[in-house]
């Protein structure tokens, strides 16, 4: 039930009973003070409350109990109307333009079927808000009239004081919106600070990845993994670590690495929220947070992140720990090569922790693969070694690959992994002597880079060359004197070198591998890449030449002695 | 019994005899008053006789006596009754039995030992749809007659969320005290029970 409840009849149709003149007018004023009263109840009433339409509806339905007139409704500077009673009668089109006319004071309006009607302003301190109009049968008496114009008086100051609490209102729940994002805002930063306060310690403190993973873990409330650029777990904090650990397809993980360096931000991959640490092209680390619900918040992915900083920073320790022992590894290696004193060599070892007391040798590796970078062919033979379980100290030396071992394993299978690893390609290994003592290793890498070069020139077949098993042409490479070598050299095949030298041809190369072959026409064919008949041609020539008969054993022997020896005189020559 | 008593309402002070008709907003503010008005009686020994217009606030009132920490004997302290049994006894309204009803409780009331009154009543049945409900201004002016010559003191609540102003006006008019927002509104030129029954008889 709302205010337009009515009153019981009692007051409202008081009249009163024939009395003497002072009586009635005792009566009569004692009914205007009592209305006064009234009156200052529900002024008291309206002020309290801060709900406009409540001052409205009480104010218009207080009127009955005041006099016989009535509250028709309000007409507001907005242009609004709110009416008083809800009598069914109809509001004039052109009231509103009467009540501009009024501006800010009262005066009297024409409201149909109604013997007076008046509009009051309702002011507030802020200016006019509105009209209220009022009608009755008759003309109101004076008290009446006066009784109207309080009434709409305080209706004004009340609805004014109502608007002002409705803005106040307002102003506070905008405070208050305010206030509730500046405590988010302080929370978020407050995580944010205490994030970075967890990683930062993590970083200074040496827990490395397990400690990143662990110090994420424990931020987030999410299992965390870390892994390598090929999917390998590094590090796992959390429940739920699986065993086996999952690792992708080669491709899979190539296309998620690609588009974790494209999108430079947490990435979601199925269950996962992944974002790449990469402090170097060359240098990946995989965080993951592990979040199958799809719970994480925004301070979940500000922890992902800098969990990442952290890790590129610990990748990067890490890869600078490597490169400098790499690059301490190789000064050495490069000292050994080029000679050095046993003590310091041996020192410098040790304190890479490499046992070079042992007998060591020298290995070059000369590689041609679809790539003709260096460090390709040099983490080549890193892995190879790896596979043929054989340590060693790698450098690269004059386009090449020399490695410093103890060991001793099959050479050709080494080969043959480093042209694999190469993806094809050709590669050749010669093998030096061992060195008692690391002084004597560049004696070593010589005897390596001499057998590198003969099994190129003159042992076909032959792919990897170890010097101690040369024969013959070690004895050759070890005489000081090299004066009567090539003398004997220039007696057998000086014509020959001279038509070579003359015609740019290959006669000397052509005899020594038919010699090398036992005089196999197809193998030697094949090992020159020439036809059989070119061969023959070239032999027929060789011998119109020398004047030798290449059947006769002793001329056979000395002509295979002299191609060797002249061999080793090149590969000696290159050398120097 | 001379001088004020306490009504616990807003440290408002009320003579003996008082009848004072109280307006209030929705049943949290409604409770306040019961509460402290009620509390303020049983803590003080008083007979407390009160009408609520509904089941469950009458249950939560027989609470109260539990929760006065003050010296009253409580046991039969606090009568409470709906409008059905009072009010609209028999359907409809009557002046004269209403105005029995609380003349025969406050003298039951000092046959118990009891020296002092607190009647209380929840005004919104005069809202319903029944007979005699029209005579409710004429009864709170006649019902002055009663308290002014008992040691007793009245308190009609009105809710003006469902009362309109013309009844506002109308009790305001017909009371020599009205409670209004914490205030107490003395009305020296009230139409009293007299005059009030002379208008309404003519």
């Amino acid at each position: 039930m709302t205010a337009e409840q009515t009153a019981p009849s009692g007051v409202a149709a008081m009249t009163t009973m024939p009395t003497r003149p002072d009586e009635a007018a005792d009566a009569n004023l004692r009914e205007r003070l009592g209305e006064f009263r009234a009156l200052l109840v529900i002024s008291l009433l309206m002020t309290e409350s801060v709900d406009e339409d409540q001052i409205l509806e009480l104010a218009a339905s207080s009127a009955p109990g005041l006099g016989p007139w009535r509250i028709d409704g309000y007409g507001f500077t907005d242009g609004s109307w709110r009416p008083g009673i809800d009598d069914g009668t109809p509001i004039p089109s052109d009231l509103a333009g009467q009540l501009v006319s009024l501006g800010n004071g009262a005066g009297i309006v024409e409201l149909p079927g109604r013997g007076w009607a008046w509009a009051f302003p309702l002011r507030s301190v802020s200016g006019l808000l509105g009209h209220l109009v009022a009608s009755c049968e008759r003309e109101p008496s004076a008290e009446e009239r006066f009784l109207i114009q309080v009434i709409a008086q305080q209706t004004g100051v009340a609805v004014s004081n109502a608007r002002l609490h409705a803005r106040e209102r307002a102003t506070a729940a905008e405070l208050a919106v305010t206030n509730a994002a500046l405590a988010e805002t302080v929370t978020n930063l407050q995580r944010s600070m205490d994030i970075h306060e967890r990683l930062t310690r993590v970083a200074v403190s040496g827990e490395g990845q397990p400690g990143i993973a662990k110090a994420l873990h424990e931020l987030t409330g999410m299992p965390v993994a870390i892994e390598d650029r090929y999917g390998n777990l590094s590090a796992w904090a959390g429940r739920g670590k699986p065993d086996p650990y999952p690792k992708e397809s080669f491709a899979k993980r190539e296309h998620l690495l690609r588009r974790l360096m494209r999108d430079s931000k947490p990435v979601r991959d199925g269950e996962r929220l992944i974002l790449l640490a990469s402090p170097r092209p060359d240098v990946i680390g995989v965080l993951a947070l592990v979040d199958p619900q799809r719970r994480a918040d925004n301070a979940d992915l500000v922890a992902l992140e800098h969990g990442a900083t952290v890790l590129s920073m610990e990748l990067a320790r890490l890869r600078g720990i490597a490169d400098t022992e790499l690059r301490l590894r190789r000064d050495l290696v490069h000292d050994l090569l080029a000679g050095t004193d046993d003590e310091s060599a041996q020192a410098r070892a040790e304190a890479l922790d490499y046992d070079l007391r042992r007998p060591h040798r020298v290995v070059v590796i000369e590689g041609k693969g679809r790539s003709r970078a260096h460090d390709d062919l040099l983490s080549a033979v890193r892995r190879a070694m790896r596979q043929v379980r054989q340590a060693g100290l790698f450098e690269t030396w004059s386009g090449n690959v020399a490695v410093v071992t103890a060991g001793q394993t099959d050479w050709e299978k080494l080969r043959r992994l480093i042209v694999s690893d190469l993806g094809g390609g050709q590669c050749h290994i010669g093998v030096g002597g061992s060195c008692a003592r690391p002084s004597e290793l560049p004696r070593s890498l010589r005897e390596a880079g001499l057998a590198l070069r003969l099994q190129k020139t003159l042992l076909p077949g032959s792919n990897a060359c170890e010097y101690p098993k040369l024969g013959i042409f070690r004895m050759l490479a070890a005489i000081p004197d090299l004066t009567d070598v090539d003398k004997f050299v220039r007696e057998w095949l000086g014509s020959l070198l001279d038509y070579d030298a003359r015609r740019k041809a290959e006669l000397v190369r052509t005899l020594t591998q038919y010699l090398e072959h036992g005089g196999n026409y197809e193998a030697t064919a094949a090992e020159l890449s020439v036809h059989k008949s070119t061969l023959k041609y070239r032999l027929q020539r060789i011998r119109d030449l020398t004047g030798l008969e290449l059947n006769n054993p002793d001329v056979h022997f000395n002509l295979q002695l002299a191609t060797r020896a002249w061999g080793t005189l090149q590969a000696l020559r290159d050398e120097r | 019994m001379t001088g004020t008593v306490s009504s616990g309402i807003d440290e408002i002070d009320l003579q003996p005899g008082s009848h004072v008709c109280a307006f209030y907003r929705g049943d949290s503010d409604r409770d306040r008053l019961l509460t402290g008005y009620l509390g303020a009686g049983l803590t003080a020994g008083d007979k407390c006789i009160c009408v609520v217009d509904s089941a469950y606030t009458a249950k939560r009132l027989e609470l109260l006596p539990r929760t006065c920490g003050g010296p009253g004997p409580f046991d039969g302290q606090l009568d409470i009754h709906l409008p059905e049994s009072t009010y609209l006894a028999g359907g409809e309204f009557t002046t004269s039995d209403m105005l029995t009803f609380w003349t025969e409780s406050m003298v039951k009331a000092e046959i118990e030992g009891f020296t002092f009154c607190r009647l209380v009543g929840e005004m919104t049945w005069a809202l319903r749809d029944a007979p005699g409900v029209e005579h409710l201004v004429g009864y709170e002016s006649e019902l002055n007659r009663v308290t002014s010559s008992y040691p007793v003191i009245v308190l009609c609540l009105y809710d003006l969320d469902l009362f309109s102003g013309e009844v506002v006006v109308n009790i305001v008019k017909t009371h020599p005290q009205v409670l209004v927002q914490g205030i107490l509104v003395e009305n020296p030129y009230y139409v009293g029970p007299d005059e009030f029954l002379r208008s309404a008889h003519a």
